[in-house]
């Protein structure tokens, strides 16, 4: 605490860019929101209208952002470790690609056939187990298989959830 | 008193048909198989586990959800004595003491004590619950909304002080949770709010994609960051029964690990979490020998486990008689309870008196299943412990898919729910703890509700907060609980507790 109150004597600079950028994303947060809810109504207190939560909660992310953002120029924290876009690409992608295939996906030029879990879910494991370092290729092939019929079995049969299989191969 | 013994007897008859005993069982089971996993906390176990309750009825699906979330609780337990892993806030105690036992050969008493005083805690807070909920419901009934938005205020506040972290960041994201809880269709003007003119979005956000996207996903890329240090125990687990003289140094701790997590658990606000940490600080207080504690007391995991238990119980009390979850997990129940069409609140012991008495009555039956189940299960879990992490999340992403798409049948949900793993991810890099934010969430809608219909009854008049004596009493606890915990003194013994 002493080494920290001698650091505060001197001048201000970032001691938190983990903080500091905590709270301009906190404000930056509010601040879209405040944006996006502009054209709607305040309303009265007596009748409160559709704008004014949205408004006044904003208000309160972006004044919170502040001192979260201004306590990191006086007090030391963290900085800001680095990102491992291996695993948001490679985890986040595999999810993305099963919503796409799952039921098939018609977007503009994009255009997906509806492959049913026999594709999604071992399009899942496959590509989401490449984020790991230690990935074995035989391994995560073996355990697709497995855990997309073992997903089959639990979700389609066990607890009768209407999930496609494969309607372009076996009809259902 | 003789109301308690009929609504008992209502509710065992209830979850006594053969159904709700293997529903309950089963759930029980997947639950510790699931929360054993190291890095899988409660959270996200119950998550993970939503969609397969898809396909029951009401009653069925809220015993198998009250089994999972058991059966998280003690996985959690389980991880944090043999591999030093807590699970979750409320077995960090548990490392302590627990894992040392398990070093030294004695993890088979430590499991066995833990699942015996749990066992215990969970009988007590079961009939503290039957015991409570008829009056804290006709309770319920005389709350006004200026009462009902106050006590979520109060409720909101308690959850800041208890977070993890900074109480600054805790606030930012008990916003930020209300915040999300605005997007979508205005309820009372039909107006669409913040929806960027995106139709997915015109229903607002999906409970079950913020929570699948911020505790999976978002989990998962955590861990895949940081290279795990499974310190899994080498030394034999050994007899599970604990001996005369360890029910000896036990019974004292269970009792008041017992009392202090039941009572802390009816806390609106994460109460619960304290109740480990209350009790392993009492039993280290009154202890003859202090300096045991640390190095294996059996007392250090017999007193925090039975507060844990007690008080994961006792959380259901806010729900269910005022429906107002506590924490992060009583707020995926409540979202669990809205898929199957229940809202949460006084109503429901009134309207579905099955319902309520039935999950009480199955609460007691989780508890005995555990004991049942976990016991001679053992030597599986810790099989469960070693598998690689390379092939749990894997495994983790396809249920979480799964479960997404089958919510609504709507394959966009998944490409949400990978946007909110991205946010989520962002939230943690930044150092927020997330669960605030589902709370915040799950109570935003609510409060929303309540605060128009206060200032409506009272013609748009702030005071009417402050008038109402209930409604007054519960804003100044708030005050004061902010207060002392942003008082400097405070501030630092709150770090202590937290990082101990």
């Amino acid at each position: 605490m002493s080494l920290n109150r001698i650091e505060r004597a001197q001048s201000l600079r970032i001691r938190s860019q983990q903080d500091l950028a905590a709270g301009l994303f906190i404000i930056a947060l509010g601040a879209l929101a405040i944006f996006l809810s502009w054209d709607l109504p305040m309303g009265s207190l007596r009748q409160i209208g559709a704008g004014m939560l949205p408004k006044a909660i904003a208000t309160i992310c972006i004044g919170l952002g502040a001192l979260l953002a201004l306590s990191a120029l006086r007090y030391n924290g963290e900085k800001l470790s680095g990102w491992s876009w291996r695993g948001v690409i490679f985890v986040l992608g595999g999810a993305v690609l099963f919503g796409l295939t799952i039921r098939g996906f018609d977007f503009g030029p994009i255009k997906v056939p509806q492959l049913g879990l026999i594709v999604s879910g071992p399009l899942v494991v496959l590509v989401s187990g490449l984020a790991a370092e230690d990935k074995k290729w035989k391994e995560l092939i073996i355990f697709a298989i497995v855990m997309t019929l073992f997903c089959a079995l639990l979700f389609k049969y066990a607890l009768s959830l209407p999930i496609p299989l494969a309607p372009w191969l076996l009809g259902i | 008193m003789s109301e308690m013994i009929s609504h008992l007897t209502l509710g065992f008859g209830v979850a006594l048909t053969l159904q709700n005993l293997a529903l309950a069982f089963v759930g029980c089971l997947v639950g510790t198989l699931i929360g054993v996993l190291p890095g899988v906390g409660p959270i996200a176990t119950i998550a993970m586990l939503l969609p397969i309750t898809f396909g029951l009825d009401p009653v069925g699906a809220l015993i198998m959800l009250a089994g999972i979330y058991y059966g998280a609780q003690y996985g959690g337990s389980t991880t944090a004595i043999l591999v030093n892993i807590p699970g979750e806030a409320t077995s960090v105690v548990t490392t302590l003491d627990g894992h040392q036992m398990a070093k030294q050969g004695r993890a088979g008493v430590a499991l066995g004590t833990a699942a015996l005083g749990s066992f215990f805690a969970g009988c007590v807070a079961t009939v503290v619950i039957a015991a409570l909920g008829a009056p804290l419901t006709r309770l319920a009934l005389l709350f006004g909304p200026a009462e009902y938005f106050s006590l979520m205020v109060m409720g909101l506040c308690f959850a800041v002080v208890l977070a993890r972290g900074s109480i600054l960041k805790a606030f930012c994201m008990i916003m930020l949770g209300l915040l999300l809880s605005t997007v979508g269709t205005d309820l009372e003007t039909g107006q669409e709010r913040m929806t960027f003119g995106f139709p997915p979005l015109s229903d607002g956000i999906d409970f079950a994609v913020l929570a699948m996207g911020v505790f999976g996903f978002a989990e998962v890329l955590r861990n895949l960051e940081n290279p795990e240090t499974r310190d899994v125990v080498k030394a034999k687990i050994g007899r599970l029964l604990p001996d005369w003289n360890d029910i000896k140094q036990s019974i004292n701790p269970v009792l008041r690990g017992t009392g202090i997590g039941a009572i802390l658990g009816i806390l609106p606000g994460n109460g619960a979490v304290l109740g480990p940490f209350a009790s392993y600080t009492i039993e280290k207080k009154i202890a003859k020998d202090p300096s045991r504690f640390g190095r294996g007391a059996i007392e250090g995991v017999a007193g925090p486990e039975s507060a844990n238990n007690a008080g994961a119980q006792t959380a259901f009390i806010p729900l269910l008689t005022l429906g107002i979850p506590p924490n992060a997990v009583m707020a995926l129940m409540v979202g669990a309870m809205t898929i199957h069409g229940i809202i949460p609140g006084p109503q429901v012991m009134t309207k579905n008196p099955e319902l309520f008495w039935g999950m009480i009555a199955s609460m007691w039956i989780g508890n005995l299943m555990l004991l049942v189940i976990n016991l001679p299960l053992v030597g599986l879990w810790v099989k469960l412990l070693q598998v690689p992490y390379r092939l749990m999340f894997p495994a983790i992403l396809i249920f979480c898919c799964i479960g997404i798409y089958s919510v609504n049948n709507q394959p966009v949900d998944v490409a949400f729910t990978a946007l909110f793993g991205l946010f989520g991810y962002i939230l943690i890099k930044l150092g927020f703890e997330p669960a605030p934010m589902l709370l915040g969430f799950v109570l935003g809608k609510l409060m929303e509700e309540k605060l128009r219909q206060a200032l409506i009854i009272s013609r748009g008049s702030f005071m009417t907060f402050v008038e109402r004596p209930i409604s007054a009493g519960l804003l100044v606890v708030s005050v004061i609980v902010l207060t002392i915990a942003l008082m400097p003194a405070m501030s630092k013994k709150r770090d202590e507790v937290f990082t101990e």
